[in-house]
Parts: structure tokens; C-alpha cells; sequence
């Protein structure tokens, strides 16, 4: 995808409902300003997973927002995590009070369907949200490393840091670079999302299974994405589908 | 868009190479979201009706030895008893593929085994009691289909009048009860297109192509036929009108039915093809013996047609399980009461032929195939009270390979004199694709 593409399907199409949902009355890009023309071609049927655009891989039109349930599935788990700053925190404090989409990674991973796979969707979603900058009051995304050892405060720092740099950082979504201190400390929470990991491989690498979780503002897990759901549509509509709920409720 | 910085990041850290996919095992009819790559089984899960005057005439979860160079191969390393009969009948994995779920149509009772931490010897791990109660009246826990963090199940009946209306039945992977999705009716269409004279709400298996957000149900019966003796139901013609003509195309990410197709004669297994551009599934129809075909027309709307006759439908030879090959070329198709496999060329999908065909016994029913589709096995049982009496009621697990031409047979397993009981649904294991 790229950012002309995805800067002509905001202009054609991005969302009346997501403006409501999010209180904003127009999204100004970045790198263009919206002129009225372009506003008023808004349709009343736009949405946030028109910020992102239909592939092979994901080859249908995502379900319209808040049409359909998102039964609770499960508490997310608390633990003890770091921040890029080696920072003890709560991970439960981090969830309280915005949507979040949690992912597990590790940085050495190298197999495309794996870690890099959910960075770039997380990275896609970042990127777009600095086209509704109102969205960063209700959702974040969280990544925590299951790979303490090699993933530590230092070592996220560096992958942090083009995230906290951003000059555009005010506008898009907080991202949350996690760690842990040790194995011990994370394996509670691996095992309070049903993260399953095999390190039982070579010392490099971590067997693991491709995982998204989409977390309420309670902290409540609300869908689970593996390989072939994580496209950046269905995600934001699941989260916008959230925010619909809770106007509604 | 993963930008230069990011891509720089992940392979400039990547300095350990990930190693290659590690060689594990598959049938090439599990959920799309469950790990699987080629390469050889190392056990044969068989759920096991417990049979009166067989063993210890328990349903059971039998583990079977297939590794190549192990001094067990070929036998029963491991039997699980979970207590009672339940009529047991399917099972499958949670997607991460730790867990094995077995159902109970007749007590509706869930069993999961836990086949991560030895997965030679697996443990009971959680008996779900209250499937009838948690679902809002589904009974008959059918088919068990893996997605991420939870578990899909079919039912194929419910309490009211233990007829086929039924629903879809969401859990977690931890037990925890998550939602009923009741099938379409005329009554009760729940927004979708009734395409077919009937919505008769009627349930049996589930399969989804991801790539295109659709879901795929099938119908076969109730209770009230499904536990009846074979014979009789046969005789009993309001019986015999009570069977499923439907195929419901759902929105797999909502849950919600969008299409009702008539596909009349009890559809049963659905086995979506592979292949990148594969809009398409197949399946059976038990009682007019034919091959359907349910596919994403030039439209855009899917869309169900007959495309082939198996075996003579006017011998009713009853297709049951079925298994396509990984390259979306055969087809293998049981019948089971002339206990045949039959092999469909299906290149064409809207024109299949059969190529090959070779009696596994006086009955067949599961068929099971490595992913590269040299290995094959057979069970034997379809119900407790279907199955063939006396001396043509063989209960077997029949492993055979497959060199493109002819089914050569391998080890086969006695269920009767192994005391174990009705051979029914296979899984394979692999200690590399379950560890944790």
C-alpha cells in the first residue's frame, strides 16, 4: 500500500461515522489540507476501514461498523512490564481506560508471517491514525516482547524510538513499547491471553503462533486475530464497532 | 507500508536467522488458522465409541504410533476412556493446536484433551457438561472448528424437539462459554437470502475461506433420527423427511448468515479448496449421492450446483467423509455402505470425474490424508446405531499409501480385538507442531 493510494481513499472516503464516533467534524491530513469539495464528498457511510484498502489478501468489503457483537471473550491479564525507559509499570494500568490492540513480538523474528507481519499492520495503523488525530484519546497500541532476554529496555529503545520521535507523534496513536524483566515475569501473562510460545527450538529462535488482541477499555479482550485476519481493515472496524457500542450503551 | 526504518530494524536485528519451518504434519481438512506444514505424522488420534461387551465399553481417545522408525509403529500406544458412552462422533483442534475438543452427540458432553504436553500420551483436561444449558438449547456437539483464542462448534439438533434446527456455538479455548448463532430459518431468516425452497435451520459442518470473510454450513438431522436404529428410520418416512437441503454461506468475521443455498440430500463434510485464487468448496450430499459445488460465481455471489454423481445414487451408497488433496486436484470420497474410496479428478472443479476407486471394507466411513497425500486412513463407524451388524460391522483404523496410482495397504488396527470399540474421526499429532 502505498501512501498515495492510501491518501486518495481518505480523500474519497474517509468517515462521517468516524468523525462522529471520535468527535471530530472534518480530518485534516497531515500532508493536505482538506478543502470543502473534498469534505463534502464524505459519504455518511465512510469509515475507519476506509483509511486502508481492499487486497488479494483480504479480498472482501469489511462488515460495516457496530453491526454486529463483540462478545467478551476473557480478561486480559496484569504483570509487571518495562517501557523503553525501563519503567516498571502495571500492564493493566496501561489498558485501563482506552481501546488497545496488544500484540506479542519479538524483535529478532524474521519470519514474514510472524512478528514483522503484525509491526507493519500496527505501523499502517499508526501511520493512518495522524489522519484522525481525535482517535488517540480512545485507542493505543501495545506491543510487549515475549523475549526478555534479548528484548530488553535498551533494546526496545532503539526500536521505540523513531515511534517517539515522530514529529507527528501528538496526532497519531501512543504506542507502547513493552518488555519484561525475565521469563518468570512474562510467562503469567502469555498464559492469561493464551499466547502460546515453543522455545523449546534453537536458543535464536521462538516458535510462536501470530497473535492480535483487541482489548475494551475495561480490559476486556474482545476478538483475537491470527494469520489471515490481520488486515488493518477488520481491526479498525472492530475497534470502531467498540466505540459505537459504548455511544450506544 | 513497512517503512525503510522499520525494515532496517526487523532485518538488521534479525541477525539469528529464523530456521526454516520445522517439518510437521497435517490433513488437509483443518482450520485454514492452525499451524501446518508438510512432512510426516507421528500419531493417529482416533475418537472411539465404547461399544457394550467391547473393552471397557467407554468412549475413548485412542493414540496410534505412526512415526516411521518407532518400534511401536503401526500400534496403540495410548488409550484415553472418558467414562460412559456419549455417542462420541467429532472432533478437532483449538487453533494453536494443544488442544484436542470430542463431542458427545448423544450427552452432549465436550471433552478436551490436552495432546501438547505429551503428545504420545494425552490427558483429559476439561469435560464442558452444560453445552445444552450454555447454548440456549443446542444439542449435538458435531464439528469442531479452530479459530483464534476460541472454538467454533456445530450443533445438529436442540432440545425443543430434537429436530435438526440448530445453531453455531462459540467457546473459548480456556471452556468459557461465548455465543450462539442460530441457523437461518423461513421463520427466522436473521437478514439473509433465502436462495432454496426450504431454510431449514439445520446444522452439521463448518469450514471458512478467510481470504474472502466466508463461512460455509452444512445440514444433515436431529436427534430424533441420528439416534434411531438405521433400519427403522428407513421404514419411517416422515423420518426420512427429516433431513437437511440446505447450505448456509455466513459472514465470517460478524457470524452473520447471508445466503441460504438448497442443496438437498443432507450436505455434509465441507472441504474448501486451497489455492490462492480457489473461491470454492466442496460437498456431499448423503442421501442423492452427489457432489456439490459451492462457489464465488462471476457475479460475486456464492452459489451451490450438483456436479457429480458418486458411485450409482440409485444404490444410495451414502458418501460420508471426504478429503481434498493440497493442490486442489482430487478429491477422495467415501461411501459407506459399499465401503468404498472413490478418487475424483477435480482439476476442473465444475467437471470431476472419478479416476480411481478400491473397497476398504464392508463399511467406511473417515478418511484422513497426509499433506502430501501419500499416507491415507480409514475409520470405520458412522453411528453407534447405523452401523452395519454382525459380521459386516468391521471397526478398523486401515492405513494405506498413495503412489498416484494405487492405495497399497500398510498396518490396519482392529478396534473389535484391541477391545476399544467404533472407530470414528482422525487427527494427526506431531510433538513439533503441539510443544509449548
Amino acid at each position: 500500500m502505498t501512501a498515495t493510494t492510501t491518501l486518495g481513499r481518505v480523500l474519497r472516503g474517509c468517515a462521517a461515522s468516524l468523525a462522529t464516533v471520535v468527535g471530530l467534524a472534518a480530518l485534516p491530513s497531515p500532508n493536505t489540507a482538506w478543502s470543502a469539495e473534498s469534505v463534502a464528498e464524505l459519504t455518511p457511510t465512510a469509515q475507519l476501514s476506509a483509511l486502508f484498502p481492499r487486497s488479494e489478501a483480504f479480498d472482501f468489503d469489511p462488515p460495516a461498523p457496530g453491526s454486529y457483537a463483540l462478545p467478551p471473550l476473557k480478561i486480559a491479564p496484569d504483570g509487571a512490564v518495562l517501557d523503553h525507559r525501563a519503567r516498571d509499570l502495571r500492564l493493566a494500568n496501561i489498558l485501563d481506560g482506552r481501546i488497545s490492540l496488544v500484540s506479542f513480538i519479538y524483535l529478532l523474528c524474521s519470519d514474514e508471517q510472524g512478528c514483522p507481519l503484525a509491526l507493519s499492520t500496527l505501523f499502517d495503523i499508526h501511520q493512518m491514525s495522524a489522519y484522525a488525530p481525535g482517535l488517540r484519546e480512545d485507542v493505543q497500541l501495545v506491543t510487549l516482547s515475549f523475549d526478555p532476554e534479548r528484548d530488553t529496555p535498551e533494546a526496545i529503545d532503539s526500536f521505540a524510538y523513531p515511534i517517539q520521535m515522530d514529529r507527528e507523534a501528538d496526532k497519531k496513536l501512543d504506542w507502547h513499547v513493552l518488555t519484561t524483566r525475565d521469563l518468570t515475569t512474562l510467562q503469567p501473562i502469555l498464559d492469561g491471553f493464551g499466547q502460546a510460545v515453543d522455545r523449546s527450538g534453537n536458543d535464536d529462535t521462538i516458535q510462536h503462533l501470530l497473535r492480535l488482541f483487541l482489548v475494551d477499555r475495561q480490559g476486556r479482550i474482545r476478538n483475537i486475530y491470527g494469520l489471515g485476519m490481520i488486515d488493518p481493515r477488520l481491526l479498525m472496524t472492530d475497534v470502531e464497532t467498540l466505540l459505537i457500542e459504548e455511544r450506544t450503551q | 507500508m513497512i517503512t525503510n526504518w522499520l525494515k532496517g530494524l526487523l532485518c538488521g536485528c534479525a541477525m539469528m536467522a529464523f530456521t526454516a519451518a520445522q517439518s510437521l504434519a497435517d490433513e488437509t481438512c483443518q482450520s485454514p488458522y492452525m499451524p501446518k506444514i508438510t512432512g510426516q505424522e507421528e500419531y493417529v488420534y482416533v475418537w472411539t465409541l465404547g461399544k457394550e461387551g467391547v473393552g471397557d465399553e467407554q468412549d475413548k481417545l485412542v493414540t496410534v504410533d505412526v512415526r516411521p522408525d518407532s518400534p511401536t509403529r503401526g500400534q496403540v500406544v495410548d488409550s484415553l476412556s472418558v467414562g460412559g458412552r456419549n455417542e462420541a462422533h467429532h472432533g478437532g483442534f483449538s487453533a494453536d493446536r494443544r488442544y484436542f475438543w470430542a463431542g458427545g452427540l448423544d450427552t452432549n458432553r465436550i471433552f478436551i484433551f490436552d495432546i501438547h504436553s505429551d503428545p504420545g500420551k494425552p490427558k483429559l483436561h476439561k469435560t464442558i457438561e452444560t453445552f445444552v444449558k450454555d447454548s440456549g438449547g443446542v444439542v449435538g456437539p458435531h464439528t469442531f472448528y479452530g479459530l483464534p483464542g476460541r472454538m467454533m462448534i456445530t450443533g445438529l439438533s436442540n432440545d425443543k424437539d430434537h429436530g435438526g434446527r440448530t445453531a453455531l456455538v462459540e467457546y473459548t479455548d480456556e471452556g468459557a462459554y461465548v455465543a450462539t448463532h442460530w441457523m437461518p430459518t423461513d421463520d427466522d431468516p436473521r437478514g439473509a437470502k433465502i436462495d432454496s425452497p426450504v431454510a431449514d435451520g439445520y446444522g452439521y459442518d463448518v469450514r471458512a475461506l478467510i481470504r474472502k470473510n466466508v463461512m460455509l454450513t452444512s445440514s444433515f438431522t436431529g436427534w430424533s433420527n441420528y439416534m434411531m436404529d438405521f433400519g427403522k428410520m428407513l421404514q419411517d418416512e416422515a423420518a426420512m423427511k427429516r433431513f437437511g437441503q440446505t447450505m448456509v454461506q455466513w459472514d465470517l468475521h460478524t457470524r452473520q448468515p447471508k445466503k441460504v443455498m438448497h442443496v438437498p440430500g443432507a450436505p455434509l463434510e465441507i472441504r474448501f479448496a486451497w489455492g490462492p485464487n480457489n473461491n470454492y468448496a466442496f460437498s456431499t450430499a448423503a442421501l442423492t449421492s452427489k457432489l456439490w459445488l459451492i462457489h464465488e460465481g462471476e457475479d460475486g455471489e456464492w452459489h451451490a450446483k450438483d456436479v457429480a454423481d458418486i458411485g450409482d445414487p440409485s444404490k444410495v451408497p451414502l458418501p460420508v467423509d471426504i478429503s481434498i488433496s493440497a493442490d486442489d486436484t482430487r478429491l477422495w470420497i467415501n461411501t459407506f455402505m459399499d465401503g468404498k474410496t472413490r478418487l475424483f479428478d477435480i482439476s476442473d472443479p465444475h467437471n470431476p470425474t472419478q479416476i480411481y476407486e478400491k473397497t476398504i471394507a464392508s463399511q467406511v466411513n473417515m478418511v484422513s490424508q497426509s499433506w502430501d497425500g501419500k499416507r491415507l486412513y480409514y475409520t470405520s463407524s458412522l453411528l453407534a446405531n447405523w452401523d452395519k451388524k454382525g459380521a459386516d460391522d468391521e471397526q478398523y483404523l486401515k492405513a494405506y499409501t498413495w503412489d498416484g496410482n494405487e492405495l497399497t495397504l500398510d498396518f490396519e488396527i482392529d478396534f473389535y480385538e484391541e477391545g476399544l470399540g467404533r472407530a470414528h474421526i482422525m487427527r494427526f499429532g506431531s510433538a513439533a507442531v503441539s510443544s509449548s
